[in-house]
């Protein structure tokens, strides 16, 4: 990332505080989202000059001993090294580990499974013996600030393009032996994607949050924080990022600010999902 | 033309195509025929004598482009002048640039070329504004001048013995840009004119377009007599003072407005000069179009169809 001269910094500065940011946007305004669907399971999000893509996979699996009945989801990010020239070779992990394990944080719920803004209940097949897994895997191609909610968007846009095929389990089978299992190649259940909360990223800068923070503006930030909302106004996650310390009360200002943003940002991101699974189907 | 990457709904697409196929057929015939891609063979007369030039190759006894531009005859010698390269200084060019490092003596500018620029410490006017030479106090004291990651107006002076460029910042004009943003865009829009110093009277705003492809958009600054001798105190008075004194709004928004439009004239392929930016501007203005829609589909399509008509206007005129 090309650093920035101190007058350079105190214009965006001064930009945020009087709302108005280098590109005429507003404090609580995002970038214009676009999203293209692929066959099956994938999507492109691009904000602004943000670029990423995610896909979904799913492989039979057997469930863990400790939640038998429920399916397992993993997410990993990578970080492309053409996303930007300090992710070339291994530059890039810490941040794909920061990013996977934040989107594990607000999609996931806890250890147990709990609070998950994706039900993994939905993906069990036979209790305790087979299992839906689920592997989502995203990729970052460009980056200008703003990562997390891209992915976030793109986890639910590829989510909602994804079908999971109808399993026909065969006859009962004695308690240690695996079921046989038929895999249809007709039919498939569409993921339920109306309670996938999205994320979005609230940026300190001086006294002020901003929405959807660019690069340049990324590199002025004290602290930042990541929530996860779902349609009902439910918190799913929250992720703190950023060595400034922050009062209670401004989270609690932060939180409520988010739940305003999501709303809009909800309706906004399923028509744009909706119009672009359109246009593929007319392609 | 090339892709955009804005989503464009179906009509936007028809008369965005419509605008790019006027301004096409507007554009001299001459050139049409010189622009080529990768493996175009170049129409050249193999009896003349030629010399080959950057971007050609032989192949099979045909003379081949390697990449995708326009080829230009120089008596003998034929090349093909890419589009998308890097800047390619000339003796005389303003530029606009990042200061990257701070040596011995010389700052190093980034400046879009595929080596960094130098800036001697001789070729930059002391703060006290005498004609002296240069101590080892004064190099000592370069950073309060240029600090890493400041940005710079210079003019190219010649070229090093290694191909490097050598900058000059002697003129009161040239110096360090603050107050605004620099933007980015391909050297190849910013065509040599007389001017490159702007000063947008009616938006309070100086406009800078660094042949390099670096423009900058910024608050009027009055062409300074030097800074302030006593560099202790001018450091804290200029924090204190700019944790008051932010820029005024309306300014903003007239810097916004023209960044955005240099953007949607970069997005377009479009020449930038200051007239286009200054029209550009106006026309979002006039129309009552938000700041931040400058930079949507809508908005292109209407700058794109807009610049059409005045080619064709200008054309007509000609005739």
């Amino acid at each position: 990332m090309v650093g920035l001269s101190v007058g350079e910094k105190h214009f965006i500065q001064g930009g945020i505080a009087q709302d108005l940011r280098s590109d005429g946007r507003k404090r609580l305004t995002y970038r214009p989202i676009y999203v293209e669907t692929g066959a099956h399971g994938s999507a492109r999000i691009r904000l602004g000059a943000t670029d990423v893509i995610a896909s979904v996979k799913a492989e039979l699996g057997k469930p863990s001993a400790l939640q038998p009945d429920k399916g397992k989801i993993a997410i990993y990010v990578d970080c492309s090294p053409t996303a930007a020239p300090m992710f070339e070779g291994r530059g890039g992990e810490e941040l794909s580990t920061e990013l996977s394990v934040a989107l594990q944080r607000c999609l996931l719920g806890g250890k147990s499974g709990s609070g998950s803004g994706i039900d993994p209940s939905s993906l069990v097949i036979v209790e305790g013996k087979v299992c839906w897994d689920l592997y989502i895997d995203g990729l970052v191609i460009s980056s200008d600030g703003n990562l997390l909610d891209a992915l976030g968007a793109a986890i639910k846009a590829a989510l909602s393009n994804t079908g999971i095929p109808k399993v026909n389990v065969a006859s009962e089978t004695s308690g240690d032996e695996q079921p046989e299992v038929n895999i249809s190649d007709e039919e498939f259940l569409q993921f339920d994607t109306s309670g996938i909360p999205v994320i979005v990223t609230l940026t300190k800068v001086g006294r002020h949050y901003i929405v959807d923070a660019t690069s340049e503006e990324e590199s002025q930030i004290s602290s930042a924080i990541s929530i996860s909302i779902n349609r009902k106004g439910h918190i799913c996650g929250l992720t703190k990022r950023g060595g400034a310390g922050l009062d209670p009360s401004i989270i609690l200002d932060m939180i409520s600010v988010a739940k305003h943003v999501s709303e809009q940002l909800i309706n906004k991101l399923d028509s744009e999902i909706a119009a672009a699974e359109a246009n593929e189907e007319e392609s | 033309m090339r892709g955009l990457q804005l989503p464009l709904n179906q009509t936007q697409r028809i008369r965005l195509q419509r605008a790019l196929e006027k301004l096409h057929s507007l554009s001299s015939k001459a050139n049409s025929d010189a622009s080529v891609t990768v493996a175009d063979t170049i129409p050249v007369n193999y009896d003349d004598a030629f010399l080959k030039g950057h971007g050609t190759t032989d192949l099979n006894g045909e003379l081949v482009a390697t990449v995708c531009g326009v080829v230009e005859r120089v008596n003998k010698l034929v090349y093909v002048r890419a589009l998308r390269a890097r800047y390619k200084p000339e003796v005389g060019d303003i530029v606009v640039g990042r200061v990257v490092e701070v040596a011995q003596k010389r700052w190093r500018l980034e400046i879009n070329f595929s080596q960094d620029a130098v800036l001697m410490l001789s070729s930059m006017n002391m703060p006290d504004g005498i004609q002296r030479r240069r101590t080892a106090l004064d190099e000592l004291n370069m950073r309060s001048i240029f600090e890493e990651n400041d940005v710079v107006c210079a003019e190219v002076r010649n070229f090093h013995h290694d191909g490097s460029v050598q900058l000059q910042a002697r003129s009161q004009k040239y110096g360090k840009l603050e107050k605004g943003q620099l933007l980015i865009i391909d050297p190849y829009l910013v065509k040599k004119s007389k001017q490159h110093f702007h000063y947008l009277e009616q938006f309070g705003i100086d406009l800078i377009l660094g042949r390099n492809g670096f423009i900058w958009v910024g608050e009027h600054v009055e062409a300074r007599d030097g800074m302030i001798v006593d560099q202790a105190n001018n450091s804290e008075q200029s924090t204190v003072e700019k944790d008051q004194a932010y820029t005024p709004l309306e300014m903003r928004q007239n810097i916004c407005r023209i960044a955005n439009a240099v953007r949607v004239l970069s997005t377009l392929g479009f020449n930038v000069d200051a007239d286009l930016i200054i029209e550009t501007a106006e026309l979002s203005s006039s129309l009552n179009i938000d700041i931040h829609d400058m930079l949507g589909s809508e908005f292109h399509v209407l700058v794109a169809e807009r610049e059409a008509e005045r080619r064709s206007l200008m054309t007509k005129r000609k005739r």
